[in-house]
């Protein structure tokens, strides 16, 4: 009972935590796979993009709230002028061009970070610190926040998803772009909000990440790993899937560092995600024919 | 010979006779290695991206499998060329094989980092580290591989071969039922063709090229450590193909050669190479999907009107 109380219930809170951001990264992953029918390698790149901005504005505004309001928008801003300048014109080639194109777009942001803001570790202050009883334990006020938001926020994501016309929209163009500019709708500007919704999206995550992870220009390679196989496990182009999908994985690699070393997790990880996919090819919730 | 052609030959008998240009250094034959085996390398990938449709974002780790066996053997005592590469192409295609149907750009990228964990983490092959301190490996008794020269007619003989195995697949049916799967997969499986097999079969040679330029590796090295695994090499052998021309065994080998020399020398002037290499990639599928390759075309275009 002890060791319940003392180790195993405030590791799978982390999980929890962890999971909920990792969700949102992964939801936007989902979406732009829809979208251009590739995985983003540069969406890590806009994750990481995301803390140092949310760095500068700190720098400026010494302000964490300030940030978190601004570095998404500064993200945003870049996703977007990065799908007109360079997605636009490869939309109707194949889609080898657009994971490769974003290879390039992943290299060239994370050395632009480092030589913009160098190469070591930063630390970015939790905008409030102490903890509150939990359970029979104390647990960190900023965890509970970072879970109480990321949930909010997926929360209003699929509010929007499903009860606004322009979450009917972004999901017609996930299903069948082609379809949908025949019925009138703009879908070039729906495809540069979305991918700058996206980037904001991958930028709040990275940013409210910060205070308890650390900062430096190699933070996205790791994490879109892990987002990858969530996107996978949850099924390519399955929205509620990469949500579920984020849950398993954060609390499962939360678990199993108690038992295990980090490399050793990260190949269980990978163990969980080949089992599901001998078992059910297409993932927990993908369509048919997206992976087989 | 002929499933070379004559322009061909005529290539390689320049590429042999460059140890003998006057002012040839021990930095350039090195480099030259560099180059001609990343070109041999990005041709094996093209094999699976360009003919099949498969990007694979792993073939780092089978490029690292290979040089790995290559520096377990030699720490061992084993010195002879062949035994290197006969382990490198057993331990290879056992890791090509064991993922069927569902081969991906990310599960062979996912693939590759857990053999990179794997070498990484493991003490008993030097952790990050690697294994470093290699003999010169033996081709003959008699044969060492000692000196630049002999290592750079060693990387030529190893393009060689694997390009006159690339002719050679490319030309036959086996080729002809690969591009019709990158065409059009469902009408290539209702011709009767078992598709995976053919994808797993194109794999496997793409492959096994790839760990045999491995295990040459720590012949010019005398290393192996993980971070050839790693998925930026991956990378790198991708954009090696795409700079050349994908879907030519030609093509990735000048873009891998490209790449090589343009790394070598931008990396010695900025240390800011990967925006330059970065924004090359994005360049080339903006404006030149065809790659180098293309350039000829457009010329040729030119002179004709």
């Amino acid at each position: 009972m002890d060791y319940v109380l003392t180790v195993l219930l405030p590791q799978l809170l982390h999980g929890l935590v962890f999971a909920a951001a990792l969700g949102l990264l992964a939801l936007g992953l989902t979406v732009i796979f829809g979208l251009l029918g590739v995985m983003n390698f540069a969406h890590g790149e806009l994750y990481m993009l995301g803390a140092y901005a949310g760095i500068a504005v700190i720098g400026v505004a010494h302000s964490f709230w300030v940030a978190l309001i601004a570095a998404p928008i500064l993200v945003g801003l870049v996703a977007a002028v990065t799908e007109m300048t360079t997605l636009r014109p490869i939309y109707r080639r194949e889609p080898l061009y657009g994971l490769i194109l974003t290879f390039g777009l992943a290299l060239v942001f994370r050395e632009g970070a480092r030589q913009i803001w160098g190469g070591d570790m930063r630390r970015v202050l939790p905008p409030f610190t102490g903890s509150t009883p939990l359970l029979g334990m104390t647990y960190p006020n900023y965890r509970l926040f970072l879970l109480a938001a990321s949930s909010l926020i997926l929360f209003a994501l699929w509010l929007f998803f499903t009860r606004t016309r322009a979450g009917v929209v972004v999901r017609a163009a996930v299903q069948d772009a082609e379809m949908l500019d025949g019925l009138g709708v703009d879908v070039r500007r729906v495809f540069t909000l979305t991918f700058a919704a996206s980037g904001a999206l991958a930028a709040l995550a990275g940013l409210l990440l910060a205070p308890i992870f650390t900062v430096y220009p190699q933070m996205g390679v790791e994490m879109i790993l892990l987002a990858f196989i969530v996107v996978i496990l949850g099924g390519m182009g399955s929205m509620g899937g990469s949500v579920v999908a984020a849950f398993i994985i954060g609390v499962a690699q939360s678990l199993f560092s108690l038992w295990m070393n980090p490399q050793r997790v990260a190949i269980a990880i990978f163990g969980i995600m080949i089992v599901v996919l001998i078992v059910r090819p297409r993932g927990l919730f993908g369509r048919e024919g997206v992976l087989e | 010979m002929s499933v070379l052609g004559w322009r061909a030959l005529l290539v390689f008998a320049l590429l042999a006779a460059l140890p003998l240009v006057p002012g040839m250094s021990r930095y350039y034959l090195l480099l030259a290695f560099d180059a001609l085996l990343f070109g041999a390398i990005a041709m094996s990938l093209d094999l699976l991206m360009g003919y099949t449709g498969l990007v694979s974002f792993g073939h780092a780790a089978f490029y690292g499998l290979g040089a790995y066996a290559t520096a377990i053997l030699m720490e061992r005592g084993v010195q002879s060329v062949w035994a290197c590469v006969g382990f490198a192409a057993l331990v290879v295609s056992y890791f090509a094989t064991a993922r069927r149907g569902i081969y991906f750009a990310l599960l062979t990228l996912i693939f590759a980092e857990v053999v990179y964990t794997f070498f990484r983490y493991t003490q008993t092959f030097g952790g990050s580290d690697g294994i470093q301190g290699l003999p010169d490996a033996t081709v003959l008794p008699g044969l060492v591989i000692d000196t630049p020269t002999r290592k750079y007619y060693l990387v030529l003989a190893y393009l060689l071969i694997a390009y006159a195995i690339c002719r050679v697949v490319v030309a036959s049916h086996f080729g002809r039922v690969l591009v019709a799967i990158r065409e059009n997969e469902d009408r290539a499986r209702f011709l009767g063709y078992n598709v995976p097999r053919y994808k797993m079969g194109a794999c496997m040679i793409s492959a096994l090229l790839t760990g045999v330029g491995g295990a040459i590796y720590p012949m010019r090295s005398a290393f192996a450590t993980p971070d050839l695994m790693l998925w930026t090499e991956s990378g790198e052998f991708i954009i090696s193909v795409m700079i050349g021309g994908l879907g030519t065994l030609v093509g990735p080998i000048i873009g891998g050669a490209f790449f090589t020399i343009l790394r070598d020398k931008v990396s010695s002037i900025v240390d800011w190479y990967f925006i330059v290499i970065g924004g090359v990639l994005i360049v080339i599928v903006l404006f030149m999907p065809r790659g180098l390759l293309g350039l000829r075309r457009i010329f040729s275009r030119r002179a004709a009107a």
